[in-house]
């Protein structure tokens, strides 16, 4: 059963974090990044190949993770994969206990390691949440022929109230949740102000009554990631008092104020009418989640 | 030691040089016999790669493109055209073993005292007696391997 | 039209070491006119190798000569009467001309000249630009005449994707997202709605679902 379905559904404040698998063949590194995220978070995202680096598989490393007792979200990237290895990976998932998913259209192969790779796009992250809810919900596959056992899944999406257009944004977002995402987790925030406004016109579709919200946060660890981040990565919005802010602490007190942002953003997010949750992307710093989570008043987890 | 000129050059020319018509050419045909092959143009736009590598193909140590000053072209962008040709062509010949410098533009700066075709074709004619003659005259050495690529 | 660009010179000078006679091919049709093969280009080329051959002490002959188009077998076929003179001919045709002329003479070899890249329009002078995929199943009228599969990095169906920012796509600034096109488009006719609808998976066997494809007309054979 998913952890993350059932503290959204018992009407807690939830909580995610990311595990982002080793680039090599080895199971302790995944377990030892595991063990800093047990019990401070339901449930547990697992990156599939993020910014199109090869990495140790999202569900090989789903699988280590939940043998040490956490609660796997399968992260699935549509760039890597064809329908059939698709619907194959979501009933292989299912086979080995993985109860929750989130499809994605994954980041072009451009940016990662193997930049001269075909790009398969098959189905688009729209087309594959609706495949996963058939599958789920009807038993069936792309085609209409029936499965002899449907998959148990909880879907997510990812939604970028950063990117463009703006007013597009939502319909994107109705879009994905018609298709059948039961969640959706934000791409990180750092413009509150643009966040609230993103929301507003969330609820006055009604849709974060038909599906969990979870805002997106990552610390930052210097005033240079925050200006890479806001130069560099596509779909993020962050403003220059930030930036400002992070210079204005001394180098020993860049990652304190990091996490006091954090911290304060999460505080933010448990007063916007609408968000369910919060998901925690402390990149190569799962250190952080801890604390962060810890001084946000998230912890312990509630036992459901 | 042999002063006589035994180099070729190549000069395209628009018909809107001053003092450019069909008397001054052969007149400096004339004077310059072999050493000088002229190239009336309506305009230095009319010149295309291809001229310009027959050019150097067939007899040319060197080729000259002489435009009408920048902003004064009658046809608008003919000089700005040919401008852009004679770069690229400059990268063709680079990539089988032509010195670039073997393609040359003129372009007076408008305003300038307006510089006749005479002239012209006087001063690159001196500045010619510098010139090596172009590889694709010299003869390979027997035996020669293939030429340095780039 | 169908795009290409020359290849480096020193790739084409290998693949025509072997041999002593070549018949240079430009084609007038579409690499005409993103001036990559066509009469002017096919000139140049067989200029520039006939100098660098004797520059290298190489006595090849490098003759030229410009078809109408180099993928219909009824232009091809006025080589006949030139052909017995050459032992290889060097094609700046596209992928299709090259393979054309290679049918209709197979025992010599033919040699690319260019790398055939996209199909495309002259969005201006001197810029081309991908805009079709050739999937076999068009659905241009959807979309507001923007294909969101040729001109959309990730071929979305039901995108944008979260990378679009300004208008420019997530991989290269230089290229517009598709998507913003395809919603400015459709709200000026206004049919923004149009994309309210979640667009099922693309039947890609269309496009290559039984290996290449042809077409066949009974009314136009002879």
């Amino acid at each position: 059963m998913s952890v993350l379905k059932k503290v959204l559904e018992s009407g807690k404040f939830a909580v995610t974090a990311e595990c982002g698998p080793p680039k090599g063949a080895d199971p302790e590194a995944v377990i030892k990044k595991a063990e800093l995220l047990k019990g401070k978070a339901d449930s547990i995202n697992v990156t599939d190949n993020q910014t199109a680096i090869v990495r140790m598989s999202s569900m090989a490393a789903c699988s280590l993770i939940k043998s040490i007792g956490l609660d796997p979200i399968l992260q699935v990237v549509v760039r890597d994969r064809n329908r059939i290895a698709l619907q194959s990976d979501i009933l292989g998932a299912s086979a080995i206990g993985i109860r929750n998913v989130v499809c994605l259209s994954g980041d072009h192969m451009r940016f990662g390691n193997q930049p001269q790779a075909v790009g398969v796009f098959d189905l688009d992250s729209i087309q594959f949440i609706k495949t996963v809810k058939d599958m789920r919900d009807e038993s069936k596959i792309v085609g209409g022929d029936a499965l002899a056992k449907a998959p148990d899944m909880f879907i997510g999406a990812a939604a970028n109230p950063f990117a463009d257009p703006l007013e597009f944004r939502v319909v994107r977002l109705g879009k994905k949740i018609a298709a059948g995402a039961d969640f959706i987790q934000t791409q990180c925030i750092y413009n509150m102000d643009r966040f609230e406004k993103w929301m507003e016109m969330v609820r006055d579709r009604g849709l974060d009554k038909k599906c969990y919200i979870l805002g997106g946060v990552t610390p930052l660890k210097s005033p240079g990631m925050a200006k890479y981040m806001k130069n560099n990565v596509a779909g993020m919005d962050v403003p220059d008092e930030l930036i400002t802010r992070m210079q204005g602490v001394p180098k020993e007190k860049w990652k304190e104020e990091g996490i006091k942002i954090c911290v304060e953003t999460i505080e933010r997010l448990k007063t916007i009418k609408g968000i369910s949750g919060v998901h925690i992307m402390a990149i190569e710093w799962e250190e952080a989640v801890g604390e962060i989570a810890e001084k946000a008043g998230l912890l312990p987890r509630p036992i459901i | 030691m042999k002063k006589e000129l035994t180099r070729t050059l190549a000069i395209f020319y628009c018909q809107n040089v001053p003092e450019s018509g069909e008397e001054v050419r052969q007149s400096l045909e004339k004077r310059y016999g072999k050493s000088i092959r002229l190239f009336p143009m309506p305009c230095s736009g009319r010149i295309d790669i291809v001229h310009l590598l027959r050019a150097l193909e067939e007899f040319a140590d060197s080729v000259y493109v002489i435009t009408c000053p920048e902003g004064s072209c009658k046809y608008l962008e003919g000089n700005k055209r040919i401008k852009k040709r004679i770069e690229r062509a400059k990268s063709i010949i680079e990539s089988i073993g032509i010195e670039k410098e073997r393609l040359n533009l003129i372009t007076p700066v408008s305003g300038d005292d307006k510089v006749s075709l005479a002239s012209y074709a006087d001063e690159v004619m001196e500045g010619a007696t510098k010139l090596t003659p172009s590889p694709v005259f010299k003869k390979a050495a027997h035996g020669a391997g293939k030429t340095k690529r780039k | 039209m169908i795009t290409a660009e020359q290849k480096p010179m020193d790739e084409i000078r290998d693949m025509i070491a072997p041999y002593k006679k070549i018949l240079t091919v430009g084609c007038a049709s579409c690499v005409a006119e993103c001036a990559a093969g066509g009469e002017k280009e096919t000139g140049a080329l067989a200029s520039a190798l006939r100098m660098a051959c004797k520059m290298a002490g190489d006595e090849k002959i490098i003759h030229e000569k410009t078809l109408d188009r180099q993928c219909v077998k009824d232009f091809v076929i006025q080589l006949d009467e030139v052909i017995k003179d050459y032992d290889a001919i060097l094609s700046l045709g596209c992928g299709a001309g090259v393979q054309a002329v290679a049918e209709m003479y197979n025992e010599i070899p033919v040699i690319p000249a260019l790398n055939t890249e996209f199909l495309g329009e002259t969005r201006d002078q001197g810029l081309w630009i991908e805009n079709c995929l050739g999937c076999g199943d068009c659905m241009l009228y959807t979309f507001g005449g923007v294909c969101p599969l040729a001109r959309c990095s990730k071929q979305l169906m039901n995108g944008p994707c979260g990378g679009s920012q300004d208008g420019r796509c997530e991989v290269d600034p230089d290229v517009p997202c598709a998507w913003q096109n395809i919603i400015d488009r459709l709200s000026s006719f206004k049919a923004l709605d149009r994309l309210d609808t979640i667009y099922p998976p693309k039947d890609w066997s269309k496009k290559r679902g039984a290996g290449p494809r042809k077409i066949v007309r009974e009314d136009q054979k002879r």
